[in-house]
């Protein structure tokens, strides 16, 4: 990691604003969990543009370094996220508002689909929409496929892995969680020399 | 609706593995969601997990949260709804808790790095998993194939201009006109 991100870390909860009420915490989350699809990386772009440009509650590299943090975290980029964030405000009770106010709005949306429109999912009009919209799902997965592959297998190293965790899921049928922990220990134990690709939102 | 204890716990069992191993987020917890509903519990066949990722698509937040939420709901109500979305967060919210207080140290942790970068080699393969599951869930057709490329092409061409929820939604409509 560079001087520069280590030079960041040094900061103190101390030196950040204290006087962010839980209310407007509550809602900045809302708002981001609001307006977010998809999740996760995308997720990145609105929260950076939310606390960093907007209400200025944090600079663009402190931004960054917590958002490595985030991602490098089991579990959704966006709950971890408003939580690290939520804690550097108001300690505890900051984050469990934040992780709140960022579930509450997908919560609220699915839980009014599945109580409502459960009863219509055989309905054929349904079904054929259904049909169409998974498709896209399915192109949205090999698109992220192409992405990501075209990042990462240009390294030996990951092709390795990369088959050895895929092979595990596919010809030994074993739990995907048993590719992901693979994968980390096969990195971090036969490969010694590896530089470190950054975190971008963006992507 | 009456649930008996058995399929809460379950649920919740099932929704924390998905919540620890949904690292690098978003689609990767597709083969997760799939395996734990499918495979393992047989709570779900294959074509309701094509309707419940499509659905967490168009919906705000995170995939993981939308799936458990609405797993939850379908399996044990309302109860089941709520368990499922808490039990998602939970792992993480732990590891999240226990390392929040030498955070600092963590983030310059080489070997938290480097394990991330195992990991997402490991997503990838994750990935490429779900395209062939997912993929032959889906696609029954020649008809299907196409539809399916003509949304990755216009994902991969029109990258910043289009969002993705609009390509699911569009695709939707195409499926009402020919299906």
């Amino acid at each position: 990691m560079s001087t520069h991100q280590k030079e960041i870390c040094t900061h103190s909860i101390e030196e950040l604003p204290n006087n962010i009420s839980l209310a407007k915490i509550f809602w900045t989350f809302f708002r981001i969990g609001l307006f977010t699809f998809g999740g996760g990386l995308a997720m990145g772009t609105v929260i950076r543009y939310e606390l960093a440009s907007k209400n200025k509650w944090v600079t663009d590299d402190e931004f960054l370094s917590e958002f490595a943090t985030a991602t490098v975290i089991p579990g959704s980029i966006a709950v971890n996220i408003a939580y690290l964030q939520g804690y550097r405000f108001r300690g505890k009770i900051g984050a469990a508002t934040a992780v709140m106010g960022t579930i509450l709005p997908s919560f609220i949306t699915i839980f009014a689909i599945a109580y409502f429109g459960l009863p219509y999912f055989n309905h054929p009009k349904v079904v054929a929409f259904f049909r169409g919209s998974a498709l896209a799902v399915a192109g949205q997965l090999l698109f992220t496929g192409f992405i990501f592959g075209k990042k990462l297998l240009v390294k030996w190293k990951n092709i390795v892995i990369c088959l050895i965790s895929l092979l595990m899921a596919t010809v030994l049928g074993l739990h995907p969680i048993w590719s992901l922990i693979t994968a980390a220990i096969l990195d971090y134990f036969l490969f010694t020399k590896n530089n470190h690709t950054s975190v971008d939102p963006d992507c | 609706m009456i649930v008996s204890m058995k399929i809460l716990i379950d649920l919740i069992e099932s929704f924390m593995v998905i919540g620890l191993s949904a690292c690098g987020g978003g689609l990767v917890t597709i083969p997760l969601i799939q395996h734990e509903m499918v495979n393992v519990r047989h709570w779900l066949v294959s074509n309701d997990i094509a309707k419940i990722l499509s659905i967490a698509q168009m919906t705000p937040g995170p995939i993981a949260i939308n799936a458990a939420t609405f797993v939850g709901f379908k399996i044990a109500g309302i109860i089941g709804s709520v368990m499922a979305t808490l039990a998602v967060i939970f792992p993480s919210l732990i590891i999240l808790i226990t390392i929040s207080s030498f955070l600092k140290n963590i983030k310059q942790n080489e070997a938290v790095i480097k394990i991330n970068q195992g990991i997402q080699a490991g997503v990838l393969s994750l990935i490429l998993f779900a395209i062939w599951s997912f993929g032959s869930t889906v696609i029954s057709s020649t008809l299907d194939l196409f539809v399916t490329i003509a949304a990755f092409l216009m994902l991969l061409f029109l990258k910043n201009k289009i969002h993705p929820v609009l390509v699911i939604v569009l695709c939707g409509i195409v499926g009402l006109i020919i299906y």
